[in-house]
Parts: C-alpha cells; sequence; structure tokens
C-alpha cells in the first residue's frame, strides 16, 4: 500500500531518495528487532534463569523513543500522521494547495523549532555527561529527537510546497491508514 | 489574543495539520507565557524514556501486526466456529468473539475489520445473513474487545492518568480488570441480539461437531496459548503489563516466523514500517503532550475550567450526560488515541472534582471512544468497512443503526453504574 504511494518508486526509483529511504527501513527493523529480543529475552533470562543485566531495562526505555522517533519519521514520510483530513480530502486545485502549504507548513515549522530545542537538551546533557545505561551517556540516546524532529521538518517543508505528494490525493483509501 | 490562538489552531487543524504539531504549539506558547525555557519543553517530550510500561506499546503493535499479517485471522474465526457456530445466530457470535479478542492483541486500529472482515463477511453472506445486519456487525465489532486487556487504548489512558497523580492511582492492571465486566456486557448484548436477529431468519447452520473442534484447535495450537497466558496472566497478577508486552512479542515473532513461516523474512521490514508508524504517530503525540500535561497542571487550567462548568452544572448527573454527548462528538472526531491523550489530561481532573472515580472513567471514556469508531458522520470504522467491502458510507452507517443503539445502551449503563467497573478493582 505505502509502496505504491511512495513518489520515489517510479521513474526516479533509484535515486539518493531510495537508498536513504531503505536505509531508514532497514535501521527501523533493526531496533523493533533489539527491542523484541532484548525485552523478551530479559524476561527469560529473570524467569528461567533467575539472572537479568541491570542496564536492559534504561536500554529497552531508550529504544521505545529510538523506534518512536523513526515511526514519526516514517509517518511524516507516508503522511500517516494523525490529524483531521475530511476537508482536505473534498479539496481540489487551489484551494488544496493552499490548505496543504498552511497545514504541512505548520508542522514543519513546529518540528523545526522542536529539533532546534532538542539540540538545546543535547547539548545541556552533554555538559553534565550523565549514564543512562552501560557505558552511554544520556545525550547519546537524546539524539534521536533532534534527528527525528529535524528530518521531519524537512518532509513537512518538502510536502507543503508539493514537492512530496499528499497522500490523500493517492488512491489511498481508508484501509491505506489502518 | 488567546481566542486569536485558538481560532488558529482550529482552522489548522481543520486544514489537516497534524496534532502533534498542535499540541506542541499550545506547549510551546503556555511555557513561553509562562517564562519557562522552552528547551523544557524537549526535555518533557523525553520523559516519554521514563515511562516503564510504554514498552509494552511497540511491543503489543508488532505483535498485532504480525498476528494480521499471518494466517492466525482465519483459524481464530474456524475455532470460534466450531465451538459457537452450531448455535441459532452462531456465526455471529462467532464474528462477535473472535473480534474482540482481536482486537484486545491489535487496538483498535481498523486492523480487526481489515484483517477478520476478509474471512468473516463473506462466511456470513454465505451463510444467509443479510448483508446489512453482516455489515453492521463487522462494523461494529472492528472497536469491540477495546475494555479488554491487554488493549492499548486502556495502557494509554493509565499513561496519562498517571501523569496528572490522581487520588486513588491508576494502574494499568487496575484497568484491566476494571474493564471486564464491561466489556463483557457489551459482548453478551450484542450476542443476543445477534441471536435473536440471525434466529428469527433461517441461516444454513451446522452441527456441533467435536472432532471438527479438535481440529480447529489443533490447527490453532500456536495460537490458543497466546490469550491464555498473557490474559491469564495479567489479570491473575503473574505478569506486569510491559512483561506480558515482551513475551506476546517474543512469542508471537518466533510461532509467525520461525515455526509457521507464514510471512517472509523480506516481508517483515513492511510490517515493522507499517506497525511504528502507528507507534510513532502516537508516541510523538504522547510526548508533545507530556510537555503539555505539566503546563496544564502549573496554570490550573482544569481548576479554571471546572469552576466555569460548576456555576452551570451542578449535579454529577447532567455533568456525565453532557460529558457523554462531549466524548462521543471528539471521540468521533480524533479517532482513538489522539482523542485519550488530549481529552484525558483536560477532562479527566474536572470528572474527579464531580467525584467521578478516574478508574471508572477510564472504562466510561474508552466505551463512548469506542461507539464514537462508528458514530455518524465521521467514525473511522464506518469509513474502512466502506472501503473495505466495497459499500456506501451511507450503507454502512444504516447497518450501524441498531448495533449503535445497543452500544449507546451499553455505555449509559457504565457511566452510571460505577459498580460494573470497580467491583473487580477496588
Amino acid at each position: 500500500m505505502a509502496e505504491a504511494n511512495d513518489p520515489e518508486v517510479g521513474a526516479r526509483a533509484r535515486g539518493v531518495w531510495y537508498v536513504l529511504h531503505r536505509a531508514e527501513d532497514a535501521l527501523l527493523t533493526l531496533l523493533v528487532a533489539a527491542l523484541v529480543l532484548i525485552a523478551g529475552g530479559q524476561i527469560v533470562l529473570r524467569s528461567g534463569f533467575n539472572s537479568g543485566l541491570d542496564w536492559t531495562e534504561p536500554l529497552l526505555r531508550c529504544l521505545v523513543l529510538w523506534v518512536a522517533m523513526f515511526g514519526a519519521m516514517l509517518a511524516a514520510r507516508e503522511d500517516k500522521h494523525l490529524g483531521v483530513d475530511a476537508i482536505p480530502r473534498m479539496l481540489s486545485g487551489l484551494p488544496r494547495i493552499v490548505v496543504r502549504l498552511l497545514a504541512q507548513g505548520f508542522a514543519a515549522v513546529v518540528c523545526g523549532l522542536l529539533a532546534w530545542y532538542s539540540v538545546g537538551l543535547v547539548m545541556l546533557e552533554h555538559e553534565s555527561q550523565t549514564i543512562a545505561f552501560a557505558q552511554v551517556p544520556i545525550w547519546v540516546t537524546q539524539l534521536a529527537m533532534p534527528l527525528g524532529f529535524g528530518v521531519m521538518a524537512i518532509r513537512f517543508a518538502l510536502r507543503a510546497v508539493g514537492v512530496r505528494r499528499n497522500a490523500a490525493s493517492g488512491a489511498a483509501g481508508p484501509a491505506g491508514e489502518a | 489574543m488567546i481566542w486569536l490562538i485558538a481560532l488558529a489552531l482550529l482552522l489548522l487543524a481543520l486544514a489537516g495539520a497534524p496534532f502533534f504539531a498542535l499540541i506542541a504549539t499550545v506547549a510551546l506558547l503556555g511555557l513561553n507565557a509562562s517564562d519557562y525555557d522552552l528547551i523544557i519543553a524537549a526535555a518533557e517530550f523525553f520523559r516519554i524514556t521514563d515511562v516503564p510500561v510504554l514498552i509494552a506499546i511497540p511491543l503489543f503493535t508488532i505483535a498485532g501486526y504480525l498476528l494480521g499479517e499471518s494466517k492466525a485471522p482465519q483459524r481464530l474465526v474456524r475455532l470460534t466456529d466450531a465451538l459457537f457456530g452450531w448455535m441459532p445466530g452462531g456465526l455471529a457470535v462467532v464474528a462477535l468473539v473472535s473480534c474482540a479478542l482481536f482486537t484486545a492483541f491489535t487496538g483498535a486500529t481498523g486492523v480487526t475489520i481489515v484483517a477478520l472482515g476478509a474471512v468473516l463477511f463473506p462466511a456470513l453472506v454465505h451463510a444467509r445473513y443479510p448483508t446489512r445486519f453482516t455489515l453492521g456487525l463487522i462494523t461494529t465489532s472492528g472497536s469491540l474487545g477495546l475494555l479488554f486487556a491487554p488493549s492499548l487504548p486502556l495502557i494509554i489512558y493509565a499513561v496519562v492518568a498517571q501523569q496528572l497523580n490522581t487520588t486513588p492511582p491508576v494502574g494499568v492492571d487496575d484497568l484491566f480488570r476494571a474493564g471486564l465486566l464491561p466489556g463483557l456486557m457489551m459482548l453478551v448484548l450484542l450476542a443476543i441480539y445477534s441471536v435473536w436477529s440471525g434466529g428469527r431468519r433461517a441461516q444454513v447452520r451446522v452441527k456441533f461437531s467435536a472432532r471438527e473442534a479438535l481440529a480447529a484447535a489443533w490447527d490453532a495450537r500456536w495460537e490458543i496459548p497466546l490469550p491464555v497466558v498473557v490474559v491469564g496472566g495479567i489479570y491473575g497478577g503473574w505478569f506486569a503489563p510491559s512483561e506480558a508486552a515482551a513475551v506476546t512479542a517474543l512469542y508471537v515473532s518466533i510461532t509467525v516466523l520461525a515455526i509457521r513461516r507464514e510471512i517472509s523474512l523480506s516481508k517483515v521490514p513492511q510490517v515493522c514500517r507499517d506497525a511504528m508508524v502507528l507507534v510513532g504517530a502516537i508516541l510523538v503525540i504522547l510526548g508533545c503532550a507530556l510537555a503539555l500535561t505539566n503546563y496544564l497542571i502549573d496554570a490550573d487550567i482544569p481548576g479554571q475550567l471546572f469552576e466555569v462548568i460548576r456555576e452551570h452544572i451542578s449535579s454529577r448527573f447532567v455533568f456525565l450526560l453532557v460529558l457523554i454527548v462531549f466524548l462521543l462528538f471528539f471521540g468521533m472526531l480524533l479517532e482513538g488515541y489522539p482523542a485519550i491523550i488530549i481529552l484525558v489530561p483536560i477532562v479527566l481532573p474536572i470528572a474527579i472534582r464531580y467525584g467521578v472515580d478516574p478508574v471508572h472513567f477510564g472504562i466510561m471514556f474508552l466505551a463512548i471512544l469506542q461507539l464514537g469508531f462508528f458514530t455518524p458522520p465521521l467514525g473511522m470504522n464506518l469509513f474502512i468497512s466502506s472501503y473495505r467491502f466495497d459499500r456506501p458510507v451511507l450503507e454502512v452507517v444504516r447497518a450501524c443503526v441498531p448495533f449503535f443503539f445497543i452500544m449507546l445502551f451499553c455505555v449509559l449503563v457504565i457511566t452510571f453504574w460505577p459498580w460494573l467497573s470497580l467491583v473487580l478493582v477496588r
């Protein structure tokens, strides 16, 4: 479903975007696999062998943040962030372009701001060098936020000016969102 | 000024701006007006990593999507059919039970209608159930099961309510227990209606066959332990919700990918992507809402709202009635998860001031939300059904009418009879 809506999977399929997107997919799959294996493995270890590693819990929580930010980046890529889309769906022509510019442009600005304040947060934590788990400092785990919001800002901006087609204008029916 | 901002945000929402951006804007403006350094918004968002139970969200979601992509829905229908198919209206009961079970594991995201509807719709039509009844039944069933563990909306409600430091506190396991009886009530009432409606018209009926039941059970041997262990484990108090999620995700991954091999490994990234798009969309809203919730509490917005409302509504009864209408409207508009994350921080503190128990409120809230999923004109499941079964939306709406009133009755019972929700909790 998503594949068919991906504007990149067309004439320009094999470009830089394609490589980046597949890398993004691969990373996300790795993150999910890690989450499932570590979370599940931890339970097996704890109940079966009465042992466990004390850094798995903070690692898992950090993985949740990373999975969430990657998922949110993908949602921005596939135009699947939750919102009221009844009205844009009904419009066409110039009104549609204006409405899209407003809504997506607004989202781009907000994501840009969130990315900016996330950078601030990372810098603050960088100074204190507190450890999140094992040898990993907290600021490293926070990098998902500037990365995620930054990429989302770019994607919303591109959609605002119409470089990326709005999924609502494609053939995607409601089941596409399911 | 504040009305101008509210109007601008409303227009942006109608233009299709994502919810999380709207929430983040309100949080940033609010924090800015209270002279906070706005880095605090990012710090609040990072608190996603401070809520242990959130691990359950990606884990249950990936498990649900893997199950949905596998042949588990067919096996589930076969098994319930072997168990209930002999009853008059039995196949309708099959639809209700299997949908409720499936939704409890996947959350009401339309996955149930897409995955189970594909099996149930033709089966029901083939058994000569009227198309309209079938359409209404499946559309309604698409959100049935929301109140049963380990449904995600229950978990998310608990997480949001915990941010508000209510007394008494809201535990995820409290909600799991509280949802049991109200959920069963919905299931039983819908089943009674289906048997009555189905029994009146002569359906193709099958005799109970122990052989088929055993064969179906054997066919579903890898799936049967799942609800038993997970649901039993949660209700029995052996598993914390996040542990149950971890077990479920690992177990489903192993059975679906390694033992059954119903999803090829090359398709796994696609399934991960579909599942995590939903997780990401929910969690960014939640993260932004964490920043907002703190501001709301700081500025005592619910308290001020309560003062305004109290001038007009003095009785709890009237308040609850108004609340049902309010939540039904916004539940329909905000489609589930955003509704929980956005409305609970505002409405729950007010409800508590009217003497409503936060756990009871959660069940009531989610029951209304469940109704909102197929409330015309915007209920999400109406459109998913219409798309999935290729019927006009209006036909789906008409088909849902009797089911709508049954569920509305359930909502009223749940709202005005707190005992039903609280007897297993307190």
